[in-house]
């Protein structure tokens, strides 16, 4: 069996808050296999954010390994992982997080600056990128100019622009509508499916089960369940609550 | 390079406020180029108009007090003396002005060239100086000043003999800095005979040497040859001489530069609250970038780049600009120097060497003024910064 692409063990996360700790995770443990789309559900406060931190090597934790394509992320500096995630990561943010004095194109080159190709590269995936999202018609056009909807599609173009192992996507349809949230859904099960796109997205909206091949629900830092999704491909086997209780 | 066009929209952002900062650092680069000008008017001036082979040989209890004439020739027999001409102030007065407004001096017209060579005057002025009585040289400056031509006839009224005299101008220092006024001593002292007064002093004895090396020695038997006597003297090179002349001025130049140290300082702050500010605004904007994988360096590199680019588009604008507000300046005070008591302090005039210094300062500023916030936005942990943007 070839190895997940994303492997937990026994991850907990601890904040120094004033004079108190704070159990952000505890004693998490998953695997992840490649190509599927998978949600991270639960209340706020449950530690979801965090382990999307953790997943795209944004943050650290304090006890556990995190082992994502192939790379214990725990032992790597700042920089290490800034450059670990410019090759494996695309981040998908609630609010789009475009760069405002920027046009839909440039925003998403902006990933593939830190690689070594050239304007001319640079500037056609890009174009693909936003070709991919439908948004190839608008890629003069700067964030104040596109609708919500469009600017979260932008988003995806920016995050799949560099080719990465896995896309994570923090409450991606948390700010839009009913229907541009299904957009954005149905978008990032095609990445997923078709590409072959691991995705892992935090949300609250609880259709997104429907989109998903499988779910995983924390509570106060802690994996309380994992159950497969409406789309959940043939090969997932949802793992119980055991897997991800604590160690 | 690949990272400019994102430097430059950021630049953009706010353009209001770009505008302002640039505007400040703009200003205060001009001010700062235009207040080096003064004390380099000092430096030129002694560069242009003096030599380190002249020497000034004058009465050790100061330039306004006389020696004896005897001296000037005593002086020329020491070994290695090539010329020397010994001047007397004349302390002329234009008419319309009443007062001493350039430097005039009566000296022997046959030493001229052999004493100051570097001046080039033209021959066929100087073979006029000879031999005309009633002529005189005089610099390009005091000639544009006052409007005069070669042929042209001044009256001086002096302010130390009691005479008035007519010159006929023969020729010109062809110096934009140069304020001399050139008389024969001949005829200075044939106008005291008419009052029955001998002109039997001399104010200084200019001497030039023949080689660098024996300067000093050729001062020091000056001095010692008339040890003891009435008239004890002093002798330094030109430039040691000029620089004491202007001596009173350098008290001044120090508060021009302290002012000009603080108009830098000031903008220092104006440039690094802006970057601050930029900074601050873009907070949630750069721990994206920080997140889709932008080093610390990167982001480093950028906001320092920014403060750079502002700091130095407008400060090198200001420091160019420092040309044309000299001249305007120049133009609305109506002369250069010698025109008021700060003398060569008011030559305004600004060299490259002034504006790269405007332009290298104005990068300072932007470097310095972009390290702290961009230190402080690159160094945070990227997890930090979302948790509290996001």
């Amino acid at each position: 069996m070839a190895e997940p692409l994303i492997s937990l063990r026994d991850v907990s996360r601890v904040y120094r808050r004033g004079a108190d700790d704070v159990h952000a995770l505890e004693h998490v443990s998953l695997t992840i296999e490649s190509g599927l789309f998978v949600a991270l559900m639960g209340p706020s406060g449950s530690g979801k954010s965090t382990l999307l931190n953790l997943l795209s090597g944004i943050d650290r934790p304090s006890g556990g390994d995190v082992v994502v394509a192939g790379k214990r992320l725990n032992d790597l500096s700042e920089d290490e992982l800034a450059h670990w995630r410019s090759r494996h990561i695309g981040l998908i943010f609630q609010f789009y997080n475009l760069i405002p004095v920027l046009s839909a194109l440039e925003n998403v080159e902006l990933p593939l600056l830190l690689t070594s190709f050239d304007r001319r590269e640079r500037l056609q995936r890009a174009r693909t990128a936003l070709d991919v999202v439908g948004l190839g018609a608008r890629a003069r056009h700067v964030p104040s100019e596109l609708s919500g909807g469009e600017q979260q599609r932008v988003a995806i173009a920016r995050a799949i622009v560099t080719d990465p192992d896995l896309i994570i996507a923090d409450e991606p349809t948390g700010d839009l509508d009913a229907k541009n949230a299904d957009q954005i859904l149905r978008m990032l099960l095609e990445l997923s499916h078709e590409l072959q796109k691991t995705v892992v997205m935090v949300t609250h909206d609880p259709r997104a089960s429907e989109w998903v091949d499988l779910v995983f629900h924390l509570e106060k830092g802690i994996l309380k369940d994992t159950f497969a999704g409406a789309a959940g491909k043939d090969h997932v086997e949802p793992r119980g609550p055991a897997a991800g209780t604590p160690a | 390079m690949k990272y400019l066009p994102l430097v430059f929209r950021n630049l953009l952002r706010n353009k209001l406020r770009s505008l302002l900062t640039g505007g400040a650092i703009g200003l205060a680069m001009l001010l700062v180029c235009f207040f080096l000008t003064m004390p380099g008017g000092i430096d030129r001036l002694l560069s242009e108009i003096s030599s380190n082979v002249r020497v000034s040989v004058h009465n050790k209890g100061g330039v306004v007090y006389d020696m004896p004439y005897a001296y000037v020739q005593r002086v020329r027999s020491i070994p290695g003396v090539a010329a020397v001409n010994g001047e007397v102030w004349f302390g002329g007065a234009f008419e319309e002005e009443a007062m001493v407004t350039f430097p005039s001096f009566a000296l022997d017209p046959d030493a001229v060239q052999a004493m100051w060579p570097d001046y080039k005057i033209e021959p066929i002025a100087l073979e006029k100086f000879r031999r005309q009585r009633d002529a005189a040289i005089v610099g390009r400056e005091t000639m544009k000043k006052y409007g005069w031509r070669i042929g042209q006839q001044v009256s001086l009224v002096s302010t130390v003999w009691p005479v008035t005299l007519t010159f006929r101008i023969v020729g010109e220092i062809p110096n934009d800095r140069a304020p001399h006024f050139w008389i024969q001593r001949e005829y200075l002292a044939q106008a005291m005979q008419a009052q029955d007064r001998d002109l039997d002093t001399v104010g200084t004895i200019w001497v030039r040497v023949d080689d660098p090396a024996m300067v000093p020695s050729v001062m020091a038997r000056a001095v010692e040859m008339f040890r003891n006597s009435p008239a004890e003297v002093t002798a330094e090179t030109e430039k040691s001489f000029f620089a004491s002349f202007f001596g009173s001025l350098q008290a001044f130049v120090q508060i021009i530069l302290v002012v000009t140290a603080l108009v830098a300082l000031c903008v220092l702050c104006i440039a690094a609250n802006t970057a601050s500010m930029a900074v601050r605004e873009r907070s949630r904007e750069i721990a994206v970038l920080r997140a889709i994988g932008f080093s610390r360096g990167v982001i480093f590199g950028t906001l320092v780049a920014e403060s750079m680019v502002l700091a130095t588009v407008a400060g090198g604008t200001g420091a160019l600009l420092t040309y044309g507000f000299s001249a305007l300046i120049r133009m609305l005070a109506g002369g250069s120097m010698g025109s008021n008591e700060l003398g060569p302090l008011t030559g305004f005039l600004v060299t490259p060497g002034i504006v790269a210094q405007g332009i290298g300062l104005s990068i300072v500023v932007g470097l310095v003024a972009g390290i702290a916030p961009a230190w402080g936005a690159a160094r945070r942990p990227v997890a930090e910064i979302l948790r509290e943007v996001f």
